[in-house]
């Protein structure tokens, strides 16, 4: 990576056209950001009082209150936080045990018809979940879940994509590893349980944090899948407030800034590891 | 996508294999652990698949009753302005929002690329929007855009232009779709666009250096013909989820002003959830399905074929 230096690197310059394209990139992604957190922070009364004019008093209310935050807890927003951890948690984890054991068949195990399961998983990982949502309501709907926790789970937990990321971990560990185990009379499940899994410590780090980002960022299908309040998800509530009257956006603020620091915790804790599952993904 | 090392690792396979008790097959022992997976890839990826096909030739009767209609739905579909505009409308969004995107991905995955002061801030900056799911992104920017309470219009104000509708106003409805959907996914698509451009091998650079290539030449005949693969894959990929469009839509505009983000799935969504007409929905779904296969086919095509070549 460094001895990029010099050869293209130095065609877009150490110059200030670089920095100044940069830099203006970084405001138009960032300001916006920062103008929804600070304005979390600003009274009622703030939020209108400053509609007329653009300066440094649209980054930075006068006087910071938590008042956006505290109205919260009455309204349907807790409950559609706790459902949407619940929910996003339960398929993490789920899907982590489910997708790694297919993942470690698809590397460890000689069975025919390998091949093209694999491509068929490959597939589904391919196609967009936005382009079956309507004929998937009308599954659901046939099994009876529609507004239940099994209608936002179980559709998400097992995933192509992750399958795939598991079973390149897998092929990659040498099988003396496994057979070893074997000749000490360890079982299948307990060289999958015990020695492999915990050795793909990387890849369940990275399809735990997809699963759960999937699922606490999805919008169309728990829209369509449980409209009661009992089973509003995080973003739906957030958006169900959305109107164009002043005195709601306080509460658009706070609520909005608390589900984007639930995805981006983990987000950055893991950043490299999970920009680099991404993007080999895209890759091989 | 995967070929080159699946094939690789298959011949490895069975050469290792004889030194242990040559296992029978694993066909047991494999089904045990796909199960669980394959069973929901079946039941909720490809099942769905079939019923939109089946769920299309069906059309509900006053009794409630499901009546085989046969194509009568796409028919009703075919006949109709609004499917063609949608249709229409769904093209043009795509042919603007992915180039555009890509070439911004591109562009910043360039910017990024070589190291120097402060580079990690701003591959930071730029990674930020893309934790922001595409609902909240559509509310931030429903606000930041507002015409009264908005702080875009407020500066616009200051400046000396008249504030603007944005998402209220029929022209630039699409137009502020594009770019808000833009904000948030150029971070996500310069991630690949980033990998492949660490993956080309120096030594290329050097030997057109050397051969007196310009950094112009360098690009054109290096950087682009190397890109070729990431590039492929972030178009048909983009592609894929730019059809799918909805989440803003659906928030923000409900297809207006006057049907001017009238996009297929938000329009399908409508079918089924505010009109009850399952059918057409379907016949929708059906339509976009074939779509994003179709872009799908093309895509492992264009990879097979870079393939071959390499």
């Amino acid at each position: 990576m460094s001895t990029v230096d010099g050869t293209m690197g130095r065609r877009l310059g150490l110059t200030g056209a670089r920095y100044l394209a940069l830099s203006a990139l970084a405001c138009l992604l960032l300001l916006p950001l920062v103008w929804l957190v600070m304005s979390s922070f600003r009274p009622a009364g703030e939020i209108f009082a400053n509609s007329h004019q653009f300066g440094w008093r649209t980054f930075v209310p006068g006087r910071l209150t938590f008042e956006n935050y505290l109205s919260l807890a009455d309204s349907g927003f807790p409950r559609a936080l706790l459902n949407s951890l619940f929910v996003a948690g339960t398929t993490m984890l789920l899907g982590v045990l489910v997708n790694s054991a297919a993942g470690f068949a698809f590397a460890v195990f000689e069975f025919p018809g390998r091949k093209l399961l694999l491509v068929l998983v490959l597939a589904s990982a391919m196609m967009p979940f936005e382009a079956i949502v309507i004929p998937l309501y009308q599954i659901i709907r046939w099994f009876g879940w529609v507004d239940s926790y099994r209608a936002l789970i179980l559709p998400e937990v097992a995933n192509g994509l992750v399958i795939f990321l598991f079973r390149q971990f897998f092929v990659g560990v040498p099988k003396e590893f496994y057979e070893a185990a074997r000749v000490d009379g360890a079982s299948w499940l307990h060289i999958f349980l015990k020695i492999a899994l915990p050795l793909s410590w990387p890849v369940v780090v990275t399809g735990a944090l997809m699963q759960f980002i999937t699922q606490w960022e999805a919008f169309f299908w728990p829209l369509v899948a449980a409209p009661s309040p009992d089973h509003t998800l995080v973003q739906i509530a957030i958006t169900r407030n959305i109107s164009f009257e002043e005195t709601s956006w306080g509460r658009l603020f706070s609520s909005t800034t608390i589900a984007c620091l639930v995805a981006l915790i983990p987000f950055l804790a893991f950043q490299k590891l999970y920009l680099r599952n991404i993007a080999s993904s895209g890759l091989k | 996508m995967t070929e080159l090392t699946a094939s690789g690792a298959a011949a490895a396979g069975p050469k290792a294999l004889p030194r242990l008790k040559k296992p029978r097959s694993h066909l047991g022992l494999a089904a045990l652990f796909l199960a669980p997976a394959l069973l929901g890839l079946v039941i909720f990826r490809l099942a769905p698949i079939g019923v939109a096909g089946l769920g299309a030739l069906y059309r509900e009767n006053l009794e409630g009753d499901q009546v085989f209609v046969g194509l009568a739905n796409f028919a009703s579909l075919f006949e109709d302005m609004g499917f063609w505009h949608s249709l229409r409308t769904t093209i043009l969004f795509n042919l603007i929002i992915n180039p555009f995107q890509i070439a911004i991905s591109f562009a910043m995955a360039l910017l990024v690329l070589r190291p120097g002061r402060g580079i990690t801030f701003f591959r930071a900056a730029f990674f930020l929007p893309m934790t922001l799911s595409i609902g909240l992104t559509a509310v931030l920017w429903s606000m930041l855009l507002d015409q009264t309470l908005g702080p875009i219009n407020a500066l616009l104000e200051q400046l000396g232009f008249a504030r603007q509708g944005f998402f209220r106003s029929e022209d630039q409805a699409l137009g502020t779709m594009i770019a808000v959907a833009s904000w948030k996914g150029c971070g996500y698509w310069m991630v690949f666009l980033l990998a492949g451009l660490f993956g080309i091998d120096d030594q290329l650079y050097e030997a057109a250096r050397i051969d007196g290539a310009n950094s112009w030449q360098r690009f054109w005949h290096i950087t682009l013909p190397q890109m070729r693969r990431p590039l492929t894959f972030v178009l048909i990929a983009d592609t894929a989820v730019n059809f799918l469009f909805f989440a803003p839509v659906y928030i923000i505009t409900s297809g207006g002003p006057n049907d001017a983000t009238s996009l297929m799935m938000f329009r399908a969504y409508e079918a089924a959830f505010t009109f009850m007409n399952w059918g057409r929905s379907l016949a929708y779904s059906s339509v976009i399905l074939l779509i994003v296969i179709g872009v799908a086919i093309v895509q492992l095509k264009l990879l097979r074929h870079g393939e071959d070549e390499s």
